[in-house]
């Protein structure tokens, strides 16, 4: 019994499999949905009548930010990543994720970064400035308290694992597909989350760099979001460019769901699919170029609003073309209305009033009136909850059957989702009603008439809540005692129904393959077997063993993820939860002990990641297009560079739009020796030269020349950065900088990163020194080399553009 | 009934917005709840020929006809919605140039209260909490912060600005009858955020002009 | 040409246009004009080392084209705040 649980336990704390993944993250989102939703419930029991008094202004506020916050980022998305982790590899015939590596990491620095926004509640106060943290209200000097920073730490560890995640299944999904995969066969969903990750890629680095610079402006007394040249419009620009985006990337997922399962369920194709993909691919792009109509009263200009309302009003056009096409299915079909096709039919309903009501907000005439109130609480819950939930609720039964192998019960799904529909309804329309009534306010007074409507919303709420007892108590249930379900119960076409229920660990016995005609073959015969066409160990009954890890889910345990993001977790505790004497201005105070260990942890974790294989699947008969002759890594690396040219260009953004709004910036030359500049320009063009030669030498097997231009490369760099800190400490010493000023604070943050940046390229420095040495790179194995020299020159190329842009303007 | 002139340009453009969405939510709706009832599988129901089965890609579906329909239609819809919004920002970022004496008045946002300052001699009178203006005449209101981002509302006039520190945003209406309205606080600023209220309090101009003449120091 | 010989002159290159941008404000006094023309250098060094020493131009255009996506997603935030700062007040 024992040696059972302690399998189980290893399985699930160490797994590294695509499926035991996705069932972590349905998990754990599920469960964080109940938490936030019960934060919900007691928001709506403190609203229900006038004047109340169960909960404070101080625990409400913090409760309505947990709320937003739990439910975007640790349950919206990662429900639908449980669903991705799960379903994509099956459904584009992947053997497994791109970097298997990663992937593993993704999810534990997940969890650990919701254990951190919880435990944020316990050390002062949560946040409590709604999910959207308003600058300056955000900055030390309004909220000092310890948990806000936790918070921060935490919403930066859940971007890292969000980056990861993206650059993951980006490459997956473009390069490992099954042969004859070609993109315009891939199923809806597929397509809906690979239109999301690219969101994904280009919104939360700008997410990251904003929580970054406030928590260095509260930990350090930084001004860019207390100042008035930054402040509240740099903080609103900065916040909802990444904001806008990540509305549609918690709600595309749902509606890959949706036109999944109702062609499914209507038993024809999705009527205009191209058209339906194209849509998805104009609001992505669009996506970008909409967020000013989160700052339509805020001043930006009469030009502002009118290109912003265009924009917004804009992109109801292709959603428009999306639900027509889904409607459009229904035609001349046999619509069978199960559990999943009810959800989606349902969340298509809601969807179409919450977007229609955004075309309202999307009018920056009319905003000057909704703007703040509950039309616009009501639009997106709609959205949100209505679309979104009820999508991936849908999911949940569909592809249960998949999972788990059983069949849910159908009665009471169905009641499940006519309990739900109407506690929504009775929920949330009376919140378009309530247009006048401010958002996030604690209690109202009688005489605004208010509390008719808001009872009404309470109970519907309480409906509503009630009704996933149901869900929970339907999924439990059926997981132990339900009937088996076969493979394909819905006489579905998408590659996960030809597994069985649920699938073998290794997925596919022979990745399935698509031919000219658009049939496709299972099975034996000639097709490929799992694995075939990849440069490690086959064996000649088709299954193959990668060289290191393992394919099976059994074999391929690794403790290093979870240890690694625990250390990350310790780290990031070291780093917020100090409270400092004297918090004006600066409130740093590191908590060694645990910066310390998390340190010795990460470093241990490091050390057992390089003693294991870190293997990236390179196969030669998958389809590929557009990026058939790049090689996984080096698409993995140029990716993940797109994340970061976003990251940097915040981070530089930042600094014109402090400066432009500042009359008294002091002229060039007066702040920074110009030769510091040039020599460290000097420097690292140099060394960008000697990283080429190093890479040069390899290719030419001169080990000497390799490690001659390897070293050179690790000296350049340590005397930029020498020169850095000089220049750091003088400036922190002398007086030339006022303290704490903008111009201050726009180097230190951005030469700051960028040094970081530094200092990581010379560890890899270092690693790549010391295998040079011990005689590798030269026998044409040289790609480490290459994909090093991608990302140093990176770190040039910005330091290119730091250099004019702080020393000579 | 006409509460203010910005209340009046909201409910007419409201309107329009609202009279179009029910137009097209009730077509949508009624073409979807149509198919759902008409092709719900029954034993009567024929096997579509195109269903998607394991072991071929779905055929295609659909015409660009349809998406072309679809997006002229939206665009049409949606052009007076953008023109009249166009219309009314004007009209909103438009303040008007000349105010009467004691018309301008520029609102301070605390947190957790508001401050109104009215302009008028060598000193000017600043008083908290209540906003008092003549009914009938141009008001034009500077809103900033003295902290952090607030933003100021009218309950009723539909019409509000952020306050934000280190810049005024500036909004006007005209009042058009008598009586108090409720301002509140409408970004979330801390704490008091929902106890931030004042009182606007509209004046016969008689009333109005004798009081301010009275705040005025010689 | 011998690779070893073009990363040498690209770095000549490089060395060359840090060199001018140094001297830059010296020979265009005007101040937004300087400003546009010293990061239009700066932007000619980055695709210089993106170009050669990242080896774009020898790689497939999709690699390229990739690229080229972050960037303009970069430049909408860039250029729609320029707008929102400058233009329409």
């Amino acid at each position: 019994m024992a040696e059972e649980l302690r399998a189980i336990a290893r399985r699930w704390l160490y797994t590294t499999n695509h499926k035991d993944v996705g069932i972590l993250y349905l998990i754990t989102s599920i469960f964080l949905f109940a938490a936030a939703g019960v934060l919900a419930l007691t928001m709506r029991t403190q609203l229900s009548v006038p004047g109340n008094t169960l909960l404070t202004a101080d625990i409400y506020n913090q409760f309505v930010t947990v709320h937003g916050m739990l439910m975007i980022f640790w349950v919206l998305s990662p429900l639908a990543f449980g669903f991705a982790n799960f379903i994509i590899p099956l459904q584009i015939g992947a053997r497994d994720l791109a970097f298997p590596a990663t992937q593993r990491d993704e999810l534990r620095f997940f969890l650990f970064s919701g254990v951190m926004m919880i435990l944020s509640f316990f050390f002062g106060a949560a946040p409590d400035l709604g999910w959207t943290l308003y600058s300056p209200q955000t900055a030390s000097l309004f909220t000092p308290t310890v948990g806000f920073n936790l918070g921060a730490g935490a919403l930066i560890l859940m971007t890292v694992s969000i980056t990861m995640s993206s650059v993951n299944f980006l490459v997956t999904m473009l390069k490992m597909r099954a042969p004859g995969l070609k993109l315009r066969y891939m199923s809806a969903f597929s397509w809906a989350i690979l239109i999301t990750i690219f969101m994904m890629l280009y919104a939360f680095p700008s997410f990251l760099a904003a929580v970054v610079l406030l928590y260095v402006d509260r930990a350090f007394g930084t001004v860019y979001f207390s100042s008035i040249q930054g402040g509240s419009l740099l903080w609103d620009n900065v916040f909802w460019f990444f904001g806008h985006p990540e509305v549609y990337i918690v709600l595309f997922p749902a509606l890959g769901i949706i036109a999944d399962v109702i062609p499914t369920f209507a038993r024809r194709p999705l009527h205009g699919r191209k058209y339906v993909i194209g849509a998805m691919v104009v609001v992505a792009m669009l996506s970008f170029a909409v967020w000013g109509h989160h700052m339509f009263v805020t001043g930006i200009g009469i030009v502002s609003t009118k290109l912003y309302t265009v924009t917004t009003i804009a992109i109801s056009l292709p959603f428009d073309v999306m639900i027509i096409s889904l409607i459009e299915t229904l035609g001349m079909s046999k619509l069978r209305l199960k559990a999943p096709a009810l959800f989606a039919l349902g969340a298509v309903a809601n969807f179409i009033v919450g977007g229609i009501t955004g075309v309202f907000l999307a009018s920056v005439a009319l905003d000057y009136s909704l703007r703040g109130t509950y039309f616009v609480v009501a639009h997106f819950h709609y959205l949100m909850v209505g679309a979104s939930i009820i999508g991936l609720i849908g999911g949940l039964y569909y592809w249960f059957p998949k999972i788990t192998g059983r069949m849910y019960n159908e009665k009471l799904a169905k009641i499940h989702f006519v309990i739900s529909m109407i506690g929504f309804q009775i929920l949330y329309f009376p919140m378009f009603l309530l247009l006048d009534m401010p958002r996030r306010v604690v209690t109202y007074t009688p005489d605004t008439g208010w509390g008719l409507l808001n009872l009404t919303a309470t109970l519907g709420g309480f409906i509503f809540g009630g009704a996933q007892l149901l869900l929970f108590y339907n999924l439990y249930r059926s997981s132990r005692v339900g009937p088996p379900s076969g493979p394909n119960p819905w006489e579905a076409w998408t590659l996960e129904w030809a597994l069985p229920s649920p699938p073998p660990p290794h997925d596919f016995d022979v990745i399935p393959t698509f031919l000219a005609d658009g049939s496709i073959r299972f099975g034996s015969g000639p097709s490929l077997p799992n694995g075939a066409g990849h440069s490690e160990i086959g064996y000649p009954n088709g299954s193959s063993v990668l060289v290191g890890s393992s394919s099976s889910h059994l074999e391929g345990l690794s403790p290093w993820p979870i240890l690694m993001a625990f250390a990350a977790f310790i780290f990031f505790l070291g780093l917020t939860i100090g409270k400092h004497a004297n918090p004006q201005p600066v409130s740093y105070q590191p908590f060694w002990p645990l910066i310390a260990d998390g340190v010795i942890l990460g470093v241990i974790s490091l050390f057992g990641y390089s003693r294991e294989t870190f293997t990236v699947h390179e196969d030669t008969h998958v389809e590929s297009w557009p990026f058939r002759q790049v090689p996984n890594m080096k698409l993995g690396i140029w990716t993940f560079l797109g994340a970061e040219v976003i990251f940097f260009g915040v981070l530089i953004g930042s600094y014109f739009f402090v400066r432009t709004n500042d009359a008294a910036w002091p002229q060039a030359g007066t702040l920074f020796d110009i030769r510091n500049g040039f020599a460290m320009t000097l420097v690292l063009l140099t060394s960008s030269l000697t990283a080429i030669m190093a890479l040069a030498s390899a290719r030419a097997g001169n080990r000497s020349g390799l490690i001659a231009s390897l070293g050179g490369t690790l000296v350049l760099g340590a005397a930029f950065l020498y020169i850095k800190a000089g220049e750091w400490f003088s400036l922190g010493a002398s007086n030339v900088f006022q303290n704490y000023s903008l111009p201050a604070s726009s180097y230190f943050i951005t030469t700051g990163t960028h040094g970081v940046h530094v200092f990581a390229g010379m560890c890899m420095t270092v690693y790549l020194l010391a295998n040079a040495i011990k005689g590798k790179y030269v026998n044409g194995d040289h790609t480490t080399l290459e994909h090093f020299g991608l990302y140093w020159h990176f770190v040039d190329i910005v330091w290119v553009f730091l250099f004019p842009l702080f020393y000579l303007i | 009934m006409a509460v203010s002139s910005t209340q009046v340009q909201f409910d007419s453009l409201f309107g329009l917005f609202t009279y179009l969405a029910f137009a097209v939510g009730i077509v949508v709706f009624s073409f979807l709840i149509y198919l759902v009832i008409k092709y719900r599988e029954k034993p009567s129901s024929r096997q579509p020929e195109d269903t998607p089965i394991l072991g071929k890609a779905p055929q295609t579906r659909g015409h660009v006809r349809t998406v072309l329909l679809t997006l002229t239609l939206s665009t049409i819809i949606i052009v007076p919605l953008i023109a009249g919004s166009f219309g009314a920002i004007e009209n909103i970022l438009t303040p008007p140039q000349n105010v009467c004496q004691g018309c301008a008045i520029e609102v301070t946002a605390h947190q957790f209260y508001w401050q109104f300052t009215y302009p008028n001699g060598t000193k000017p009178y600043q008083i908290r909490d209540t906003l008092r203006v003549p009914v009938g005449e141009d008001i034009r209101l500077n809103v900033n912060s003295a902290d952090v981002f607030h933003d100021f509302g009218i309950i009723g006039y539909d019409i509000k600005t952020d306050a934000i520190p280190g810049r005024t945003n500036t909004i006007w209406f005209t009042p058009d009858v008598t009586g108090n309205f409720t301002i509140q606080c409408f970004e979330l600023c801390g704490t008091g955020h929902a106890t931030m209220k004042g009182i606007l309090m509209v004046m016969s101009q008689a009333a109005y002009f004798s009081w301010y003449n009275s705040t005025v120091v010689h | 040409m011998n690779t070893n010989y073009l990363y040498l002159i690209i770095f000549a290159a490089l060395i060359g246009e840090t060199d001018i941008e140094v001297n830059l404000s010296s020979i265009i006094p005007a101040y937004n004009e300087y400003v546009t023309v010293l990061l239009g250098i700066a932007g000619t060094k980055a695709i210089l080392i993106a170009m050669f020493y990242q080896h774009l131009r020898y790689e497939p255009k999709s690699l390229s084209t990739w690229v080229i996506v972050g960037l303009v997603i970069a430049s909408l935030l860039m250029g729609l705040s320029f707008v929102q700062l400058h233009v329409g007040h």
